[in-house]
């Protein structure tokens, strides 16, 4: 199960790697099952060379995680507790850091998605709702009127 | 995100989803931004504060944050979100699917929240805003948590106490009700998770009442299951150890409460403030373990008293025992019932520590020495002890407990106890009884072989002693029935309310076991017999008189040593049957070994001794030759009526074992009688069938006997004047004389002395048999006695006498087929009356067959014909009438 795989990123850069480094993307892993492993290069078109490497660069680390299949929300406790090796993976630059999340929801890496989504959390965590509209570049569309209703509902969230 | 985009959405209906989701696709954005499923699940992972900010932030973040999903959900985590109420609530606001009667939208104000009341607070500018944004800005009802305004605003009023439990779980309004939540508990809950365990925390400078801080620490950690983001096991760890801390002190207070006995105060106060807290379990621990009955425990009594110098246990010891255990018990009760909220189980733990730590030990070290030193004493006290704490459990108080009626069940604690003892009690019982029924009937038989050389007469009185049976037996019977009485004395007022006769029998029944007691040693003396002292029970006296009566069977077997085996067997029975109680896998133990005791007891009884007994009557009656004795008296053949007393003797056992199978075993459920299988049962049949064996054998034998008997009576007492008082040399002979003669007399007085003894005493069948086979060897022993005698017409009177009263005595056997027989006799006996000279009518007579009931043939009644003394004169006349007459018609 050793054998490698190419993978084709959207600007067009082979790149190798392990087939069971690989498969840590379940939808890879489909592909595979599906159609076999043919030697041909496979395309990732919605993920570019960088963001592709840094991917494969957190598979790699995580090879030999159990497969955690349980995507049961109910019961799964949602800490935001992240492990100190993919803290410093996920130190990047915010557009990569969204682009990482991107690519994992496409390439259905669930573990690496709730990193992501997590590293965004801790992002939001204790900004002032003008902070976060900077972050994420998002535009105020309340009325002051509005934004003085949602506050006053929730005056338990003052500190 | 798009902003541009977003100012034109038009207002969308409540809860689209498919709307949200619409508004995320985001082609537009150059920079790189989130869809919206990927937004929601980083949501997920903020804390409710940070979630109100995002709201804060966009329409669309706005909406995702206030999905009211996420709030059950959080809800649910706190443990205040009920499915059903939320059901319910929809329902009444919006109709079922069924029946959607109310089709509003608006949730409709005071519907929410029944008979508590509730304002309305942001209802009044209902203005054209709120309409604009109605998505996630419904309407709310703030339900006022404050208790009337009469309870004034002490500690106990603070609404924030009972946030949780008055929190509502309506769909739609899960972020509000979390909010309330959130407001009253949050400020706490930091104060605890920044600065750490401490008593100075707001917590406790808030609330003073340990009531109050007990019931806010359980809401906070309630409150805490719902803090998810980073660090949350730090936090909670914090509150976990001020909680603890809160506990040691309260537990503290509760235990030096209940030091000081101060129950209805402090330590029920403190029992409720742990109860609040979290279930109150370490009050429950620390009332078990450092429970004053514990403490006081040898105060209840020493294994020491219990047992005296011989090794004998002394019942009153341990009923004290229990007597104050169940009054400290009690007092304990009345503690805990007082102290402890209604639905914490505190009398489960206690009860068992009890049994662990109190009874256990001190009943085990009574055991375990009984059995070493004395067998029956370790038997009594383990039946005992065990009724004893059954008794205990119903003597305890009830516990009080919140609405369903909590069983207190003793019962598991108790089998705990015996767990250990049964099956060793089971086996020794068992064991118990049959060495002892075994000495007993070794014992008998060598007394009985020392007695054999001094005294070898038999003398019997021939009476009846029907009459006597009867009387014994409804003795036996009353007491076999009378109330299990294993606890003589102490006990007594349990059991004499138990069985309408049981007033007048208990002082009987007491005795009575005090004399079982040492049963195997009374029949020490079987030759003198014991009525010097006087009988204490009826029983007791009853088995005197029948002893006295039945001396002549003494040698063979004796009622007395059956009586008291039964007895053993009952007492031991009784003992056993006190698990059967404990159900399951111990009373089927329990059973099978009342029935192992049974067959047991028939085994002993009906081998060892019956049977023995009757093997021994019929090799006595066997080598009994009349002849050979030569003292004799009129009153019958003694062998013969040994063994008749010896039958009666038996069908009486068999009689108490039926009695007391019926009362011990199948009344007390302990066997089923349609069970054929069943060992019991069989046993009993064997017994039975072998006891008729051997009654039958003896019979047979005993009807030879009473033949030689009869044959010796006609050969010597008949005199040849009897039937031909012609050649008597008596000159004052009457003439005529028409009474019974001697030898006659003599004959049925022995044979229905004999026949008499048998009725009642074996089953018809046997007895109709015996009679029959009796009367037909009477008959021919007749008809060979009578062509021995000459009998004249004078004398044929008195053979018709004879014959009548030969007659009478089989009528009283009623048995219609024998009485033909003896019929046939009486016409017989009247050819000789004939005259002499009407030979005509003599030879018709003899003609007749049909006269005898074709009993004899012609040529037979002619032989009898032949005896009369003037047989050679009308001989010619006779044979000319018949066979004249006979060739005339030939």
């Amino acid at each position: 199960m050793s054998s490698q795989i190419t993978l084709t990123s959207s600007d067009g850069v082979d790149i190798s790697v392990d087939r069971t480094v690989a498969e840590r993307s379940i939808l890879i892993k489909n592909m595979l099952e599906d159609l076999g492993d043919s030697g041909e290069a496979i395309p990732i078109p919605n993920v570019n060379e960088a963001v592709l490497k840094k991917v494969i660069e957190w598979c790699e680390h995580h090879k030999n995680d159990p497969v955690t299949a349980t995507d049961d929300d109910d019961n799964r406790r949602k800490t935001t507790d992240i492990d100190e090796w993919d803290q410093k993976f996920m130190q990047v630059d915010q557009e990569m850091l969204f682009e990482i999340i991107l690519a994992a929801n496409y390439l259905d890496i669930k573990a690496l998605l709730d990193v992501g989504c997590k590293t965004v959390a801790n992002m939001i965590k204790g900004k002032s709702p003008e902070e976060i509209r900077k972050t994420f570049n998002i535009q105020n569309d309340f009325t002051p009127e509005e934004e003085d209703q949602i506050r006053r509902e929730n005056e338990w969230a003052e500190e | 995100m798009s902003s541009g985009k977003k100012g034109t959405t038009p207002v969308q209906p409540r809860r689209d989803v498919l709307a949200s989701l619409r508004m995320a696709s985001m082609e537009d954005i150059s920079r790189a931004s989130l869809p919206a499923e990927i937004m929601t699940s980083i949501l997920d992972y903020l804390d409710p504060v940070d979630l109100i900010r995002v709201a804060r932030s966009s329409k669309l973040l706005h909406e995702m944050a206030y999905d009211d999903t996420r709030w059950v959900q959080l809800l649910k985590r706190i443990g205040c979100w009920n499915e059903a109420d939320a059901r319910k609530h929809i329902e009444a606001s919006y109709g079922t699917i069924a029946n959607p009667h109310l089709g509003d939208d608006e949730i409709m104000p005071g519907q929410a929240s029944g008979t508590i009341p509730s304002i309305l607070i942001e209802g009044a500018p209902d203005s054209g805003v709120q309409q604009k944004l109605s998505d996630g800005f419904d309407k709310i009802d703030l339900v006022n948590t404050s208790l009337p305004s009469g309870s004034g605003d002490t500690e106990e009023d603070d609404p924030d106490l009972t946030i949780l439990s008055t929190a509502k779980s309506i769909r739609g309004e899960a972020r509000h009700q979390y909010g309330r939540i959130h407001g009253a508990l949050a400020p706490f809950y930091n104060d605890i998770a920044q600065k750490g365990p401490s008593m100075d925390r707001l917590v406790f400078t808030r609330y003073k009442d340990p009531q109050s801080r007990a019931q806010m620490l359980s809401q906070l950690a309630a409150f805490a299951r719902s803090d998810l983001t980073d660090g949350c096991e730090d936090r909670i760890d914090r509150l976990q150890r001020t909680v603890a801390l809160f506990e040691t002190a309260a537990l503290e207070e509760f235990r030096n409460a209940y030091e000081a006995e101060d129950i209805g105060g402090n330590m029920r106060k403190y029992a409720h403030v742990l109860w609040t807290l979290n279930g109150g379990q370490a009050a429950v621990d620390a009332f078990v373990r450092h429970n004053h009955l514990m403490a006081r425990r040898s105060e209840l009594g020493t294994v020491a008293d219990c047992i005296d110098a011989s090794g004998k246990i002394k019942l009153q010891h341990t009923q004290a025992f229990f007597t104050r255990l169940s009054v400290a018990f009690n007092e304990e009760i009345a503690v805990l019932n007082q102290a402890f909220p209604l639905k914490l189980d505190v009398a489960s733990p206690f009860l068992e520590k009890v049994g662990q730590d109190v009874l256990y030990p001190f009943l085990t070290a009574i055991f375990d020495e009984l059995h070493r030193s004395n067998m029956e004493s370790y038997l009594t006290a383990v039946s005992v002890t065990f009724v004893q704490c059954l008794n205990l459990s119903e003597s305890l108080l009830p516990i009080r407990s919140s609405g369903e009626e909590r069983e207190l069940s003793f019962d598991p604690v108790v089998i705990k106890i015996f767990e250990p003892h049964i099956d060793l009690y089971l086996a020794e019982e068992l064991d118990f009884f049959r060495k002892g029924c075994e000495a007993a009937i070794d014992d008998w038989d060598r007394q009985l072989s020392e007695q054999a050389a001094s005294a070898e007469s038999f003398l019997m009185s021939n009476i009846n002693r029907q009459a006597d049976k009867r009387d014994f037996l409804t003795s036996f019977k009353k007491v076999i029935m009378m109330p299990v009485n294993i606890l003589p004395g102490f006990s007594g007022n349990k059991a004499a309310s138990g069985g309408p006769s049981a007033n007048a029998e208990t002082n009987g029944a007491a005795e009575t076991a005090a004399k079982s007691s040492n049963r195997f040693s009374t029949i020490a003396s079987p030759v003198t017999p014991t009525l010097e002292e006087a009988p204490t029970t009826e029983l007791a006296a009853k088995a005197a008189i029948m002893k006295t009566k039945m001396e002549g069977i003494k040698s063979l077997f004796s009622i007395e040593i059956a009586l008291n085996l039964v007895h053993s067997a009952k007492s031991s029975l009784e003992r056993a049957a006190q698990f059967v109680r404990l159900g399951g896998e111990y009373e089927q133990a329990a059973k099978r070994q009342c029935e192992a005791i049974f067959v047991a007891l028939l085994r002993l009884l009906g081998y060892r001794h019956v049977i023995v007994g009757f093997d021994k009557a019929v090799d006595h009656l066997s080598n009994y030759r009349p002849r050979e004795q030569d003292e004799r008296d009129s009153s019958g053949v003694e062998p013969l009526v040994t063994f008749l007393e010896l039958v009666n003797v038996g069908d009486l056992i068999l009689q108490m074992v039926d009695v007391f199978y019926e009362q011990e075993l199948i009344a007390t459920r302990l066997t089923d009688r349609q069970d054929f299988l069943d060992p019991a049962v069989k046993e009993k049949k064997k017994f039975e069938q072998m006891l008729d064996e051997r009654v039958a054998a003896g019979l047979n034998k005993g009807i030879d006997v009473l033949m030689e008997e009869v044959d010796y009576i006609l050969a010597t007492r008949q005199l040849a004047t009897d039937f031909n008082p012609g050649v008597s040399a008596d000159p004052h002979r009457q003439t005529m004389d028409v009474g019974v003669s001697q030898a006659a007399a003599a004959v049925v007085d022995v044979v229905s002395s004999h026949t008499q003894m048998l009725v009642g005493s074996t089953d018809k069948s046997t007895l109709d048999v015996f009679n029959q086979e009796v009367g037909l060897r009477l008959f021919t022993a007749l008809c060979k006695h009578l062509k021995r005698q000459r009998i004249s017409t004078e004398g044929s009177l008195k053979l018709i006498s004879d014959m009548n009263h030969y007659f009478k005595f089989i009528q009283t056997l009623r048995n219609n087929e024998l009485l033909v027989y003896f019929k046939a006799f009486r016409e017989l006996a009247q050819i000789y009356l004939i005259d002499p000279s009407d030979a005509k009518e003599l030879a018709t007579i003899i003609a007749d067959a049909d006269r005898f009931y074709g009993i004899w043939r012609v040529e037979e009644v002619s032989e009898f014909a032949e005896r009369r003394v003037d047989w050679y004169q009308v001989k010619g006349d006779v044979e000319r009438a018949m066979y004249g007459a006979g060739c005339r018609v030939m």
